[in-house]
């Protein structure tokens, strides 16, 4: 048992996939934790998070976006330059693609002789019809068909006869030569460039989705094209065991993207500039560990057998101290501490159709007054998330550093006054003479939710009122807010792409449910003019402007009261500093710029793993000791 | 005994159909195929993604009796029903695989943490039992029946966190996290997995087989194995040991079939990729083809471990007679 243990390792890892590149040079693996399978790898099904990470390194986009750049900036991916638009005489818009020539398919044996062929002009065309096919369930194809040509008619026609005939042209699509496209649209519509940087639109091999389709073909079961990926990306599936392992392998003939030239920030200048112009990717193999629960994750990080970890709110105060930066242990091991600004929202939103919020534009603002998003801040976030003024987070054009909204900051005195000129001085309501009774819709799914209600319903009560919680499963809440039937309600945001339109069609009027999601069913004719304005702007000046312009209406009529935007922390070991800063990119495809320093990995990991055997030695000699002691004072077998 | 079989067979009819009728109806007590459809496919999912998917599975026929015309029986209870009668486990909500294939994927994994830690817990617990009635009535077998307690009071899930936080993170001596079934790999991520679930079982099994051997022990065989002047440890090994077992192979037997089901909370802390974890993770992704595949398959196994138990008592003990 001893020598058992003697030559026993704690390292979780499998062997890599191989020891040595061609050239003799060593095979780099990086090793991460992920919290689940993903649930699909189709680029035109999966909308989860999951899902995407591995997409993006196992398709490429035709654009991507510049990793260095904080504030999401496009870049050609597959693309040979960004997208031309052609406005054309008849109000409609184009956008004129051209790819890169001499991109490959991962070698895959649904092509002749298992050699991926070239991408080409046809394969966008392929991606938009079965975008527009209702049997693939894409869920942004009523999106696209609101803007794109075809989309809508041919899934409509599709779902009348059951059947989709790829081999008829969808509209949305016009290829123009081997490597170039147009992409046709109904209306201009310049978020359409944000879609081509998303997963919905990789291009997929035709043969591939033809080939894996889960049935039996000469006495073998295929597999799923959903869990056969085969794309243009950097990287491919080696192998993938459900719950256990997705190892994914250098994409050898992989030329699309580079290292880039510069564009670091001046102190990475030593790290990185040795890689400028290298052919991507950096390193030959990673392997995910899916890990549903948090203590053996925490344990690999501490090991030194994961590169990197979110900080979660469990192990919050083991990694930071009270000035929310690493503590001495961690900063002694050399761990890197990241804060990721995320591309959320959450506010307190009012429903425009209840009798007693809607109409009462005064009322709305003394709850937004009221509420301490800092406390709410501390005690929930620990005080790491950022508290905001208005709907847009850092990072999206449009986003004003130096607003001010009124209603937003805190004032209990303010909001007495404002309850005062809302006909509810006290927060008594007139006509009963009793404190003013309003309902907050919860989802009653964990312990921390109901503190959080708790502490929210405290900020109102500040104003006299009485404010009864309704928690709600998760269905019934669902229902509430597809029907209206709420007061008030706690929400958030996660934007799909980087662009104020994918924030302020929150509040679009003619956006409403079931179909959109203006659940506050907000209509203001002012604002929803601005908007249809704004949607299809570039990003210039005037459209920060009438930005500013929709701020403006939202404080004053005080829809909703923004509160935080969160930041992710993120911690990585000594050597795995991140190179990608952008959120999108390091999160979404940023490991093919990782840098990896195996020999600092080998050599940290040789310090925090020692053993020692005494321990089981103690524990072995209590027990020979405990079975003698009893055998000395046997009683016998009585009869 | 083939027609008592039989009659089991039978009578285990009306307990599959209410293990089918009340799955259907806490599924849907619990949460609309509508609100599955939301949480599979995103908060963000527009509404005619959510009715092309639930249009996709079936979900949008009539909840249990069909009364717009045509087949009466064309609903989803029916379907449920139906497709769980002929073992069809269908695919998963979540991702669209066969729900067999994750079976046949999970089964594995799940008995090379199920099975070792079954035939480990027996020899141990019958060893420990054995060592505790031959030194009963002493300070030893006190301390004996504390541990055994202390063991049964605490729930899996801390000695899982006790375990692995002694001999992953502290003694190094296991990786933390992993699994491999792979030669040379595979003991070192078993090991603690393995002992844990043979712990966490044993105070309960030493003191129901401290209590069978001890019930052996005062036989009259016993006596007349004494008189004859045979050692303790002699009556205990040859005697009482072996007649024991009888009882604790009846017993035991029930759990066999169920074994392939695995260890939710195991698989799950260590990254199993077995029958429990597939379960739990059904539950989590709300995957209701999976839910209720695996709670029919865990119906029909347990019932088969009962008739098991059943026969073995027939054919263990010649007083027991099955008609």
């Amino acid at each position: 048992m001893l020598l058992w243990l003697a030559g026993c390792s704690n390292n979780p890892h499998v062997a890599p996939w191989k020891t040595a590149r061609p050239d003799g040079e060593p095979w780099i693996t990086s090793y991460r934790g992920f919290s689940d399978d993903p649930r699909t790898l189709d680029p035109q099904v999966a909308y989860d998070e999951l899902s995407h990470r591995v997409l993006s390194l196992t398709y490429d986009n035709f654009l991507t976006y510049d990793p260095f750049k904080k504030e999401s900036t496009l870049i050609p991916g597959l693309a040979a330059e960004l997208p031309v638009r052609e406005d054309l005489p008849d109000g409609k818009v184009s956008y004129l693609c051209k790819l890169k020539p001499g991109i490959y398919f991962h070698d895959d044996v649904c092509f002749p002789d298992g050699k991926g062929r070239e991408l080409t002009s046809e394969d966008f065309h392929y991606v938009f019809k079965r975008i527009a096919d209702p049997k693939v369930q894409c869920p942004i194809a009523s999106t696209l068909a609101e803007f794109l040509d075809g989309i809508g008619e041919r899934y409509e026609a599709a779902q009348k006869t059951g059947t989709f005939d790829y081999d008829a042209p969808v509209g949305a699509i016009t290829v123009v030569d081997r490597y170039t496209f147009r992409i046709n649209l109904r209306k201009p519509y310049p978020q359409i460039k944000y879609w081509l940087a998303f997963a919905f639109t990789s291009p997929v091999a035709r043969e591939a989705v033809e080939y894996y389709d889960g049935k039996v073909h000469d006495g073998k079961t295929r597999d799923l094209f959903r869990f056969h990926p085969v794309g243009t990306g950097p990287f491919k599936i080696a192998q993938w065991e459900r719950g256990r392992l997705i190892r994914l392998i250098k994409n050898e003939r992989y030329t699309a993207m580079k290292f880039p030239e510069g564009g670091w920030e001046p102190e990475e200048e030593a790290r990185l500039r040795p890689y400028a112009g290298a052919a991507l990717p950096i390193i030959d193999e990673i392997q995910l560990l899916p890990t549903r629960e948090i203590i053996p994750l925490w344990t690999l990080f501490k090991q030194g057998y994961v590169e990197g970890i979110g900080v979660s709110k469990d192990t919050f105060n083991a990694v930071l101290g009270p000035d929310r930066e690493l503590v001495p242990l961690y900063r002694e091991r050399g761990v890197v501490l990241n804060k990721e600004v995320e591309m959320s929202t959450w506010y307190m939103m009012f429903n425009m159709q209840d009798k007693v919020l809607g109409p009462n534009r005064k009322l709305r603002q003394a709850m937004s007054v009221v509420f301490d998003a800092e406390a709410m801040n501390d005690i929930f976030r620990n005080g790491i998330a950022l508290t905001t003024q208005q709907l847009l987070p850092p990072g999206i054009f449009g986003f004003d550093p130096n607003l001010v909204n009124p209603y937003r900051q805190t004032n209990v005195e303010k909001a007495r006054q404002l309850m005062v000129e809302a006909g509810y001085p006290g927060g008594i309501d007139p006509k009963t003479g009793k404190p003013l009774e309003l309902v907050m819709d919860t989802v009653a799914d964990s312990g921390l939710s109901r503190q959080m209600a708790e502490f929210e319903k405290g900020q109102y009560e500040q104003l006299g009122i009485k404010v009864r919680i309704e928690e709600n499963m998760f269905a019934t809440m669902l229902k509430k807010q597809e029907t209206g039937d709420f007061q008030f309600v706690s929400a958030g945001w996660n934007a799909d792409y980087p662009d104020a339109e994918n924030y302020f069609f929150l509040l679009y009027g003619p956006n409403q449910p079931p179909q959109g999601y203006n659940q506050a069913r907000y209509t203001n004719p002012e604002f929803d003019k601005l908007f249809e304005k704004m949607a299809t702007m570039e990003n210039t000046p005037e459209r920060y402007a009438i930005i500013q312009e929709m701020n403006r209406i939202l404080i004053e009529d005080c829809v909703i009261a923004p509160l935080i935007t969160d930041v992710s922390y993120i911690l990585f070991q000594p050597w795995a500093k991140p190179v990608a800063k952008n959120t999108i990119i390091s999160k979404f495809g940023g490991a093919r710029y990782s840098i990896l320093d195996t020999a600092l990995r080998e050599q940290k990991r040789g310090e925090w793993n020692h053993r020692s055997l005494w321990p089981a030695m103690v524990a072995g000699a209590a027990l020979v000791g405990f079975v003698a002691w009893g055998l000395r004072k046997k009683g016998g077998v009585r009869g | 005994m083939g027609s008592y079989i039989l009659r089991r067979l039978l009578h285990a009819i009306p307990i599959l159909f209410g293990v089918m009728v009340i799955t259907f109806i806490l599924f849907y007590g619990i949460q609309s195929p509508r609100v599955m459809a939301k949480r599979i496919l995103g908060d963000k999912a527009k509404e005619e993604a959510v009715q092309n998917w639930l249009h996709q599975r079936g979900y949008d026929k009539p909840v249990f009796i069909n009364l717009k015309g045509g087949n009466p029986f064309d609903s989803q209870f029916f379907r449920h029903v139906g497709a769980l009668a002929t073992f069809n486990l269908g695919t998963s909500d979540a991702t669209g695989e066969p729900v067999i294939e994750r079976f046949k994927q999970g089964a594995l994994p799940s008995l090379s943490v199920t099975l070792p830690a079954f035939f480990m817990g027996i020899v141990i617990a019958v060893c420990a039992a054995l060592y505790f009635v031959h030194v009963r009535d002493t300070a030893a077998d006190l301390a004996g029946t504390i541990g055994s307690v202390v063991l049964m009071s605490l729930p899996i899930m801390v000695w899982v966190i006790c375990g692995h936080a002694l001999f992953a993170v502290w003694l190094r001596y296991v990786p933390a996290f992993g699994f491999s079934l792979a030669p040379g790999d595979a003991v070192r991520f078993l090991a603690l997995p393995v002992c844990l679930l043979v712990f966490a079982g044993l105070g309960s099994d030493v003191r129901l087989y401290r209590a069978i051997f001890l019930e052996e022990s005062r036989g009259e065989y016993v006596r007349t194995a004494r008189a004859k002047g045979l050692s303790n440890q002699a009556v205990l090994l040859r005697h009482v040991l072996k007649n024991g077992m009888i009882s604790i192979i009846t017993l035991t037997v029930a759990a066999l079939p169920a074994l392939i089901m695995g260890t939710l909370v195991i698989e799950d802390f260590f990254g199993i990729p077995g029958l429990g974890s597939l379960a739990l993770d059904a539950i989590r992704s709300s995957d209701f083809s999976v839910i209720r595949a695996t709670t029919y398959v865990g119906s029909v196994l347990y019932l088969i471990g009962l008739i098991l138990t059943d026969i073995c008592y027939a054919l263990v003990d010649p007083r027991i007679k099955l008609r």
